[in-house]
């Protein structure tokens, strides 16, 4: 098994190319968008996060979420063009929890503009992306460290 | 341009005194421009006509006093970066690095945040007073913060900004923020006086701005091994600026984030003990319950008196239910003499407050 550093990986989920996201096919056609262990762990503690409202349409380059962790602020990114349809609310009360469980508390429910297909045409899954995480936590030398309660 | 050393160059500039909406609006330019490798990595100089700044993430209705500003000509501004409000005025230096993660050693907030205070503070030093990088965003001299930070990035690229206390006029900024205190009791001017202080004050001249500005150049260029050139905007950044200042230069920015001020209360408590009386006022998140700023207060000896001060810092966005652990820790580290006072006590007072809430 690849040392990534203590950042889990998970296979089955899709990635921006970054490894700052993560994202995951819902049956109904929409996608749920988190962050990686990689990216809480270089943000440190969360404070605050804000998710647009619902039915917000985001572009390419334009963030569903904003994040904030000791003074710094600054977006989750966004790599498809989609309409927003829901944020976790026990995430925007407690963002702690995307340091406690990064693949368990999601950020926000989107819906892709142009498909489901097509959005996730432009992530890495599977063993790719696995390399590719790991090669990104060693050239970064980033350790992971998880959030306590 | 010839480089006459191998050492990377990094673009320096001085924007001069603008209003607010500019400022902001030239960090997500700068920000940007650098995000997509259309700019050097700067060191910018700024400065502000008189403004209330709200970090990233606040409410004005929360955090200022929004009439008195409106009467005194304050603008009002949501910053890009995060932390808490700040009253800027010409009498205050901006200071930003824009850079990328590579560039500065590290790819973790929390070491860029160090690094860049570190330097800035050694900058201070050279200019004649003890500064010290305070975790975790403050820079302080014998306690009081004397330049305070927050940062902003997106994706590898980020900005990391401070402000340095030439001058302070106290008041001022107490009628500006929403600080729960008596606001003009002599006493309130007085706790601030105590965790607050300027170049000016300390210095009892003020130093040329060029040469401050020199000492930060010199010290950047040391801490990140890079020399600097002066330059100006870039043509992408020029019209990146101007996208972005129709965007922030509206009330919808600075609105962008409303929380009525009542979910934000201020809770007190206060106690005798035997070496004098203890008072805690909180800024209190109700929803998240959580510590926003804690100010102590009080008679209470303690030695060295600038620990209460640090423990402010150190509780500082705290959960209410690690307020124990936080503050055991805090005494754990630290030789502090509170005479027959206890940790405990101090823990207990601040349940007190928080208990009013439960």
């Amino acid at each position: 098994m690849m040392d990534c550093n203590g950042c889990e990986f998970r296979p089955e989920l899709y990635y921006d190319d970054q490894y700052q996201i993560w994202v995951r096919r819902e049956e109904d056609g929409s996608l749920t968008l988190g962050m990686t262990d990689i990216s809480q762990t270089i943000a440190g503690k969360i404070l605050h996060v804000r998710v647009r409202r619902p039915g917000t349409e985001r572009l390419v380059g334009k963030p569903v979420a904003t994040i904030e962790s000791g003074k710094w602020a600054g977006p989750v990114p966004n790599v498809f063009d989609c309409v927003i349809e829901e944020a976790n609310t026990s995430v925007l009360e407690d963002p702690n929890l995307l340091n406690i469980e990064p693949y368990e508390a999601w950020i926000a429910r989107v819906r892709p503009l142009e498909g489901v297909d097509a959005a996730l045409g432009v992530l890495v899954t599977g063993d790719a992306a696995r390399v590719g995480y790991c090669e990104r936590t060693q050239r970064e030398d980033i350790h992971c460290e998880r959030g306590a309660r | 341009m010839t480089a006459v050393t191998d050492k990377p160059v990094w673009r320096v500039i001085d924007t001069g005194v603008r209003r607010a909406a500019e400022n902001i609006a030239l960090n997500r330019a700068l920000l940007e421009a650098r995000q997509q490798g259309l700019a050097p990595c700067t060191l910018r100089f700024l400065a502000f006509e008189p403004s209330a700044l709200l970090g990233f993430h606040q409410s004005a209705a929360q955090e200022l006093n929004l009439d008195w500003c409106a009467t005194q000509g304050v603008a009002i501004q949501r910053r890009i970066t995060g932390g808490g409000a700040i009253y800027m005025d010409p009498d205050q230096m901006g200071w930003e690095i824009y850079a990328d993660r590579d560039a500065v050693g590290s790819a973790q907030m929390e070491h860029i945040a160090r690094r860049i205070c570190e330097a800035a503070a050694g900058a201070l030093r050279t200019l004649g007073v003890a500064a010290a990088y305070r975790p975790r965003n403050d820079i302080e001299v014998d306690g009081r913060k004397i330049s305070g930070t927050g940062g902003a990035f997106d994706g590898d690229a980020l900005m990391y900004q401070g402000t340095l206390l030439l001058r302070f006029d106290v008041e001022r900024m107490l009628r500006v923020l929403n600080v729960p205190a008596d606001k003009l009791a002599d006493k309130a001017l007085a706790s601030a006086r105590e965790r607050v202080t300027s170049l000016e004050q300390l210095l009892g001249r003020l130093p040329q701005r060029e040469h401050i500005q020199q000492a930060l150049t010199r010290a950047l260029a040391e801490a990140f091994g890079v020399e600097f050139h002066p330059g100006g905007l870039t043509d992408d950044e020029q019209r990146l600026y101007a996208q972005a200042l129709q965007e922030i230069d509206h009330p919808d920015w600075v609105d962008l984030i409303h929380h009525p001020a009542d979910e934000r209360p201020t809770l007190e408590a206060s106690r005798r003990f035997q070496g004098g009386t203890l008072r805690v006022r909180i800024a209190w998140d109700a929803q998240q319950r959580r510590i926003r700023q804690i100010w102590f207060s009080g008679d209470i000896f303690i030695s060295p008196r600038r620990a209460l001060i640090d423990l402010e810092s150190v509780l500082r966005d705290t959960l209410g239910d690690r307020v124990e652990q936080q503050v055991l820790g805090f005494f754990a580290d630290r030789n502090v003499d509170m005479l027959s006072l206890r940790p405990e006590d101090i823990v207990q007072l601040l349940h007190e407050a928080m208990d009013v809430q439960a």
